[in-house]
């Protein structure tokens, strides 16, 4: 679905303004801090790439999954459904709509085992809780929450084109993929068109390896404002890495969470 | 689901049983698709969900519209624009004649619509009468997206077994797994011939070689000279050499249209947007 971005439901429906976001969590932030409600999503960030790494998807599935997590959590409270249920139920609907093939479901729940006892032991003392028909009911409130928008438009593809642009840049396309990979963490693919998310990373990535692309990035016919507002969501992002022990710090965040009223049965 | 009123079945699709059914409270009828949830494993199926997220990207007046989905214990509904009829029971209700400008208008919607899929990198896959929806006020819509694709790069290998027998271009019968745009051209054509024909298909074959050689019959069997890479082709084995058997001038009904998308070799060079532009002269 390349090329038609503009008459998409990506973007027609879900680049959020940054005020809705503000007031769509307030129910949350009644009880996290900013910053406390960013580390709990980088974390599942992280949950999601690890558990799609197990699976042997593509990136491209791992961020489709990612999106549609916070796409949910854009318009819905933590406690609507407890995010170690949808992270899992993400990656399961992904997997279908990039068509990488279907996960079974007994391959995903194993493997969710797996990844909480071996991984991330430092955030959950007790194994993975839920089941296959956990993961089958949750999908349908995610489709429905989704407004059945499943189609999301990743940076990958635009940075690509960019750095075939400027030149054969293997070393600046890998940082700057990775830096695209990293901007999951932040708002910015809940904000910003993903071509300007690409660019924004490639800029990150300049500067990282003190390339001096000034007046290629001139030529660019974009809003350099929207290009410098990514940037800075992502460079906090760094910031916050240098000072934030996720080991230390996540079983006292996760305990934080609102909890839905009724926990899945074993 | 208390919103619709259901009142007869229509059909089964890919993944379904569809009902007309009304709407309790603005009237309007619409298509109900029940999406059967048989295999505990896969959840919502891959094909359902193929549906609704190109159909959620697909607003065109000759594409069936989605209007919502109901999920309710374990059972997902689509809410479709309902159509009275399609291409096929149209065809059945001709009595072996059909008005050339219907011909025309038909063909030249259904294009319109291909052409609307195919700038939005989706591949329909499936096209045939049966999938091709006609309303009372004459607009033809493409339905039955269960099969289709979004297509870009990577191109990666595509499941052969796709499209109906009858309406499946020569590679794709060959095995080719590599394709384009080009199978849903090959269908159009097919579907223009027996448009012109008042509902006879044109190539009507039983299973794969019958196909093959019904195809070969009329427009000649290809050959490594006038088909480069036909010989790499995965199912590729030799057929008996015939001529072609048409031309131009002796095509009854069809005024030698429909030639155009139907010639063979891949990848096929005609396009929706070129056939709608080219007029009469296909």
């Amino acid at each position: 679905m390349a090329g038609n971005f503009w008459q998409s439901s990506h973007y027609q429906q879900w680049v959020l303004d940054k005020q809705d976001l503000v007031r769509e969590r307030s129910h949350d932030l009644g009880i996290l801090t900013d910053d406390e409600y960013q580390k709990i999503f980088i974390f599942f960030s992280n949950f999601i790439q690890i558990l799609g790494e197990q699976l042997k998807l593509r990136q491209q599935v791992i961020a489709t999954a990612t999106v549609y997590f916070k796409r949910f959590y854009a318009r819905n409270s933590l406690k609507c459904i407890d995010p170690l249920l949808l992270a899992p139920t993400c990656v399961f609907l992904a997997s279908k709509v990039e068509e990488f093939g279907v996960i079974s479901n007994s391959r995903l729940i194993s493997t969710c085992q797996t990844v909480v006892k071996n991984k991330f032991s430092y955030a959950y003392t007790q194994e993975f809780p839920y089941r296959s028909n956990h993961i089958l009911e949750c999908e349908f409130y995610l489709l429905e929450n989704l407004d059945c928008c499943l189609i999301v438009y990743q940076p990958y593809r635009p940075l690509l084109q960019l750095v075939q642009d400027i030149g054969h840049e293997d070393q600046l396309l890998a940082l700057a993929w990775r830096v695209v990979n990293d901007s999951l963490r932040t708002d910015v693919c809940l904000l910003y068109p993903p071509y300007q998310i690409a660019i924004g990373c490639l800029q990150i990535a300049c500067v990282i390896l003190q390339k001096d692309l000034k007046s290629w990035f001139a030529e660019l016919n974009v809003d350099i404002e929207k290009i410098q507002e990514i940037a800075r969501y992502v460079i906090s992002l760094f910031e916050m890495w240098k000072t934030y022990d996720e080991k230390k710090d996540i079983q006292a965040l996760l305990a934080k969470i609102p909890k839905p009223k009724t926990q899945p049965s074993r | 689901m208390q919103k619709y009123e259901k009142l007869e079945k229509i059909g089964e699709g890919t993944y379904g049983t569809v009902f007309k059914a009304k709407n309790r409270e603005s009237l309007e009828i619409v298509a109900l698709k029940r999406v059967r949830l048989d295999d505990d494993d896969e959840g919502v199926p891959s094909s359902a969900l193929r549906e609704i997220c190109l159909l959620k990207e697909l607003k065109h007046k000759n594409i069936v519209r989605l209007y919502d989905v109901l999920h309710s214990e374990k059972k997902l509904t689509l809410v479709f624009e309902h159509c009275d009829q399609d291409l096929k029971k149209y065809f059945d209700s001709l009595n072996g004649e059909i008005d050339p400008d219907v011909v025309k208008s038909f063909m030249f919607q259904l294009l319109r619509g291909l052409a609307f899929c195919h700038s939005h990198n989706v591949l329909h896959r499936d096209l045939k009468p049966q999938n091709l929806l006609i309303n009372k006020n004459g607009e033809l819509k493409l339905a039955d997206f269960g099969l289709a694709r979004a297509f870009g790069i990577p191109v990666k290998c595509y499941s052969a077994e796709v499209v109906t027998l009858w309406y499946r271009p020569p590679d794709v019968l060959f095995g080719a797994k590599l394709y384009t745009t080009s199978i849903d051209m090959w269908s159009a054509g097919c579907i223009f011939a027996e448009l012109a024909n008042a509902g006879r298909p044109l190539f009507p074959g039983s299973d794969v070689d019958d196909q093959l050689k019904r195809i070969f019959k009329l427009l000649g069997t290809p050959t490594e000279d006038t088909w480069p890479g036909l010989l790499q082709l995965p199912d590729y084995k030799p057929f008996p050499i015939y001529h072609p058997s048409m031309s131009f001038a002796q095509r009854p009904a069809a005024d030698g249209r429909g030639r155009r998308p139907l010639r063979h070799g891949p990848p096929g060079k005609a396009s929706c947007h070129r056939m709608m532009c080219a007029g009469p002269g296909w």
